[in-house]
């Protein structure tokens, strides 16, 4: 192996030297043989904790596997390329802050804002699916797939119940469907929160709670999906009434 | 084994997230036959915003399913009062069909009460899953599975109410009225039940009096928009076997919609 290959410079944060193959450095040391990397991530070099040792001792096996190593060891990262990874929660697309914002818009009964709901997310409704079958389990009832099932059967229902609806022009898609049902489902999280408080022999107190949060449910769901959506402005009626059947189905999991 | 609401009659379940992103619109993509193939007339207009509409096979044994949600408010009221309170109407049952390029076709329910439609039967067989529930839990007998189970109940109900209206057409005729129509006549039915339903919650005995008024409505009900059926489609008009027919469709709602008003955790009976 005559050719010369570039080796990247190196920044440790210790202060390390550049691209020394120091022994106590070791698993710092970018790999002897290693291939210029692809144009894309220039700045990154391909160097791994765990492959470091290994490749260096196996320093005479060359551009066939140099490949493959490099391209598996890009994923371990290195300590100089830390930095520029994205933070874990951008990378899963979760967004804690909008999140908390979505969640705090559903909670005022009385005027919802819309403009929050516009790029819709999946990952409030997981949270707020997970919150109620917590509550549920909470009250002594194992409902993690029922509630998951009817979830997703509930979203497609609304979701082709509005398109039908709403004709030609009608433009729900399914992921912003699901992700409105999900978020207003809040007010059902909170019904079996404080129904965990509601004495035992009180069922009337538990019907009249569960309509009034219901109707809360129902009126963020069918505001929101009407305002997001074009083509429904003259059923809210029709459309309403079906989100009414979905969170009374929900209720009554909690109730009962 | 998840409930199952809103049930969609051939209707294909949309293949998860339909955003076309950067593919461009997936309907003119390479896989565009078999997409027009698989979904048919209402692939388009169920997964997202296209306008166009696509002709396939399956319009031909569903006649377009769009034609029974152009309803408004006042429509739904309309309807359920004619359903319910059939008797009441005092206006004509017949269908107002006006000429659509050449072929005659009928208007669509927000200008024709008599029109079927598929928004109530939808929602009331909802409202029926939801009530039926509901008295569960009054009776201390609430599981999921066991509104699982009254759902399926509720189809094969429905299921009951378009096999006996097809047989009626098919042995009075040809049977050729669209089977859209059938399925949005066999579910009116819900909708008196619902009121049965909601009766039994509100007070045990009213049950015993909203049943049997429930089924003889729904009975008036379907003879009279059947007679009209038949009367479009059947050519030869044979009086006594006709009104055999009829006497006996508006018969068996008895049976039937007991049998579906009997809510019970054994969901067969």
């Amino acid at each position: 192996m005559t050719k010369d290959f570039a080796v990247p410079p190196v920044v440790f944060p210790t202060g390390g030297s550049s691209g020394g193959a120091n022994v106590q450095q070791r698993r710092f040391a970018p790999i002897p043989f290693q291939q210029p990397p692809p144009s894309s991530s220039s700045q990154i070099p391909f160097l791994s904790f765990n492959m470091g040792s290994a490749a260096a001792s196996s320093a005479t096996q060359a551009g066939p596997f140099g490949g493959t190593i490099s391209s598996s060891s890009s994923f371990g990262g290195g300590s100089p390329s830390f930095e520029d990874e994205e933070p874990l929660l951008d990378e899963l697309g979760i967004h804690p802050d909008q999140i908390w914002k979505k969640t705090r818009s559903i909670l005022n009964p009385f005027r919802i804002n819309q403009t929050v709901h516009k790029d819709s997310d999946l990952s409030g409704p997981i949270f707020l699916y997970l919150a109620l079958c917590l509550f549920q389990l909470l009250a002594g009832k194992i409902q993690f797939g029922v509630i998951l099932g009817w979830i997703v059967v509930s979203s497609i229902f609304l979701y082709v119940v509005f398109n039908m609806l709403a004709g030609r022009n009608g433009n729900l898609n399914l992921h912003t469907c699901t992700s409105l049902v999900g978020y207003c489902l809040l007010p059902v999280v909170v019904l079996s929160a404080v129904s965990l408080f509601v004495p035992q022999g009180a069922g009337v107190v538990k019907y009249v709670l569960a309509g009034v949060f219901v109707l809360w449910s129902t009126r963020a769901c069918s505001t929101l999906v009407v305002s997001l959506a074009d083509g429904g402005e003259e059923h809210r009626g029709l459309i309403a009434y079906a989100c009414f059947l979905i969170y009374t189905l929900f209720s009554l999991l909690v109730i009962f | 084994m998840y409930n199952n609401m809103g049930p969609q009659p051939g209707m294909p379940r949309p293949p998860g997230n339909p955003q076309p992103g950067p593919f461009g619109n997936p309907f003119t993509g390479a896989g565009s036959g078999f997409i027009r193939g698989g979904l048919g007339a209402y692939g388009e207009r169920i997964l997202g915003s296209s306008s166009e509409y696509v002709q396939s096979n399956i319009s031909r044994y569903f006649s377009d399913p769009q034609y029974y949600f152009q309803v408004n408010d006042q429509y739904v009221r309309n309807k359920l009062k004619v359903v319910l309170f059939p008797f009441l109407h005092r206006g004509h049952w017949t269908r107002i069909s006006e000429p659509v390029g050449g072929r005659l076709s009928y208007k669509p329910p927000i200008y024709d009460i008599n029109a079927p439609d598929l928004y109530i039967p939808f929602m009331a067989f909802g409202t029926y899953v939801v009530l039926a529930g509901l008295s569960l839990g009054l009776n201390g007998k609430f599981t999921p599975e066991a509104l699982n189970w009254l759902f399926v109940k509720g189809l094969v109900g429905w299921f009951l109410q378009v096999m006996l209206l097809k047989v009626t057409l098919l042995s009075l005729g040809s049977g050729e009225a669209p089977l859209l129509d059938i399925v949005a006549y066999g579910g009116y039915a819900f909708a008196g039940l619902c009121l049965a339903g909601f009766s039994k919650i509100m007070w045990g005995y009213s049950y015993y009096a909203l049943m049997p008024w429930t089924c003889l409505c729904t009975g008036i009900f379907l003879v009279k928009t059947m007679k009209r059926v038949l009367f479009a489609e059947v050519r030869s008009y044979d009086s006594s076997k006709h009104h055999y027919l009829l006497l006996f469709l508006a018969l068996v709602q008895f049976p039937l919609l007991i049998w579906l008003g009997n809510i019970s955790v054994n969901w067969l009976f």
